[in-house]
């Protein structure tokens, strides 16, 4: 879309609001998420206020941590692997992936925002955090790391946002900025998935590889996003897009990088479902119930082998449609695999006689489900606000060349 | 300084849950919330099934997993070796529940396990997560130490009855119910252990008679594969039994 995009914050805000009355795809994003975010959040608060957290169905019996942890940890992880897909061209220099750099950052920093509001919901008192942590320095906790480098992320793609609107795309300081902001991303990502890993008491989730797996499933819900993104922002046409974006999308290396990644993560999960089936130890019996679960199937059959097929098809790989279905079955896929990887973990009874006798059950209630709506609506509200109110397909003209030359192939 | 330790004799627990009932009283429980659970579960099958039962106090480990996990040392270990919750500090991350290996923690608000909601029923006017009539008197309530009502959202536990403890004349051995003098300074737990079943004392002090029982009688520490080191002791004799396995069976 082609719109005149503001130089002041004035601007900036006027445009907002005048994105209500403006008839384009963005504009309809806008209104319906800003409407399901006022929905969700006013429905999360009305329940948080009158029945507290005593409106979640997690228990100290079993799933302590339920659906709000695994949508934070979901979003957490898509922006991570955005950074890092934005790090292929602003630290690697593959230069044909510069007109989604912008995007990418852009994106990472609403999903990131999106996972800390739903994760500030569920905590029981979030600005206390603000003082405790910093005062605290428990700097044995996987958590008190996760929240420095997460923080250290959110500023760093705060900076290289504003300097790729400046249009600093080379200066010594934006490649600082860059390299820095992706080592903080791989340490922030890894670092969660030390949360998880660390466990030893919780022998689904214990070990170092949680550590890999969270890093390049975050890649994967990262490419999924931003193929969906590219093509949302332009109406699911190419034809609409500028010429070194419709280079990418139709090159055949973005379905090549997709289907490499969804392979990857398959490694993972079935490798881990093996090991989980195989092994006596006790605590497993996890993957037993987990293999029993239709969502489990629709998460390793249909969100990911199919897409995997998808993009390996030389027939399939290059069609626009299949590459946005992949993406959608993808980015659903991984809402399935963060709250199953989550709840299982959690659901094996720790010894005999937790007074749970086999496996402990949870489904999120009313409230827990609006709070993944809030994650959502405010991921896509922020988005939207993002496309109108700067060119997120802007890029260096020496990527323009780049691209050109990988459309000739 | 001492380092305070519990030992459980399961051959003398008959499983009647008073201590349950007077952690409950002493410490302002919400009913189904119990810091001190007996859990009852069966061992084999019909006609050889036996009901078992397994007193389960926060287990004050050596290596508190909890502790190291809390992102804002809410959770700490004092030097008399007790782990308590620090409620001006907690903010209700249920990160130190994730990393229990013996599920001895709770979070203030959840879907009550008892009806009617007490906490609705005695709702408190102030920062209380409730207000029962039974509670301990204000001067005793310490929050920095995780003693007395809580408030809203944050994590409690088993505290070893720190405020009876905590004023005990220092080098005492053994904190005995049976010897008037000391009987205060006693958690409520094992004051009230009708067969006597409970023994709490210094473990650092090798002339303790905490320390002797799991010497003379081979204490043993719940799921101490983990690492975590318990500083509660069951004595199994030949009656008892620490669980050790899961409560499910494998079937693929």
């Amino acid at each position: 879309m082609n719109f005149i995009y503001p130089k002041t914050v004035n601007e900036a805000i006027s445009g907002a609001l005048k994105m209500f009355g403006e008839n384009h795809v963005t504009a309809t994003i806008w209104k319906a998420s800003v409407a399901v975010l006022a929905a969700s959040l006013g429905f999360v608060f009305y329940m948080l206020f009158t029945e507290g957290h005593a409106s979640f169905n997690t228990s100290s019996d079993g799933v302590n941590w339920g659906s709000a942890i695994a949508t934070y940890v979901y979003f957490a992880l898509i922006s991570s692997g955005l950074t890092i897909i934005a790090s292929l061209a602003t630290v690697f220099g593959f230069k044909q992936f510069y007109p989604v750099a912008k995007r990418c950052i852009w994106l990472a920093i609403v999903t990131l925002i999106a996972g800390f509001a739903v994760l500030a919901l569920e905590l029981g008192h979030p600005f206390r955090m603000l003082w405790a942590v910093p005062s605290g320095m428990q700097i044995y906790s996987p958590m008190f790391w996760m929240g420095v480098f997460y923080v250290i992320d959110l500023g760093l793609l705060i900076v290289k946002f504003y300097l790729m609107w400046k249009e600093d795309w080379d200066s010594p300081f934006s490649h600082f900025i860059g390299i820095a902001g992706f080592i903080a991303v791989v340490l922030a990502s890894g670092m969660l998935g030390l949360l998880f890993g660390s466990m030893a008491m919780r022998p689904m989730w214990f070990g170092s590889a949680t550590s890999v797996f969270f890093i390049l499933s975050g890649v994967l819900s990262g490419a999924a996003a931003i193929v969906f993104s590219v093509y949302l922002a332009y109406g699911f046409d190419t034809k609409n897009m500028p010429e070194q974006l419709r280079s990418l999308a139709l090159s055949d290396q973005l379905p090549k990088v997709f289907a490499t990644l969804i392979g990857i993560v398959l490694v993972f999960l079935l490798t881990r479902i093996w090991v989980g089936l195989w092994s006596n130890q006790d605590g497993m019996e996890g993957f037993v119930a987990l293999l029993n679960t239709p969502w489990f199937h629709l998460e390793v059959w249909v969100c990911l082998a199919l897409p995997f097929l998808m993009m390996l098809s030389p027939s399939m790989q290059l069609a626009p449609k299949w590459q946005v279905t992949a993406s959608i079955l993808v980015l659903a896929g991984m809402f399935i695999e963060r709250l199953q990887f989550i709840v299982a973990g959690q659901n094996v009874p720790m010894f005999k006689g937790t007074w749970m006798n086999s496996v402990t059950p949870y489904t999120p209630s009313l409230t827990e489900s609006a709070l993944v709506v809030v994650g959502i609506s405010t991921a896509l509200a922020l988005y939207a606000l993002g496309e109108r109110l700067s060119n997120l397909s802007a890029a260096p003209k020496e990527s323009i060349e780049a691209a050109g030359q990988l459309a000739r192939g | 300084m001492a380092k305070w330790g519990m030992v459980i004799d399961l051959e003398k627990c008959v499983g009647c849950q008073a201590c349950t009932v007077a952690c409950g009283m002493e410490n302002s429980r919400l009913p189904g919330e119990m810091w001190q659970d007996v859990i009852f579960f069966t061992e084999g099958t019909h006609p050889s099934a036996q009901l078992k039962w397994f007193p389960r106090p926060c287990q004050h480990c050596e290596n508190p997993s909890c502790v190291a996990v809390c992102p804002t040392h809410a959770t700490y270990k004092t030097e008399d070796g007790v782990v308590l919750v620090d409620w001006n500090r907690c903010i209700g991350c249920k990160y130190c529940m994730i990393a229990c290996p013996y599920g001895v923690r709770f979070y203030t608000d959840e879907k009550p396990l008892v009806a009617p909601d007490m906490r609705k029923v005695l709702a408190s006017k102030d920062d209380h997560s409730w207000n029962p009539p039974w509670k301990m008197p204000d001067a005793r309530e310490d929050w920095k130490h995780g003693v007395g009502i809580q408030p809203h959202d944050v994590v409690s536990k088993c505290t070893f009855c720190y405020h009876r403890i905590s004023k005990a004349p220092p080098g005492t051995p053994d904190l005995d119910p049976q010897d008037p003098k000391l009987r205060e300074f006693t958690p409520a737990c094992v004051v009230t252990c009708a067969p006597g079943a409970r023994y709490f004392g210094d473990l650092s002090n090798p002339n303790s008679e905490v320390s002797r029982m799991i010497g003379d009688k081979r204490g043993v520490r719940l799921l101490d594969q983990l690492g975590n080191k318990p500083q509660v002791y069951y004595l199994t004799g030949d009656g008892g039994a620490v669980p050790s396995s899961r409560a499910i069976n494998k079937k693929v």
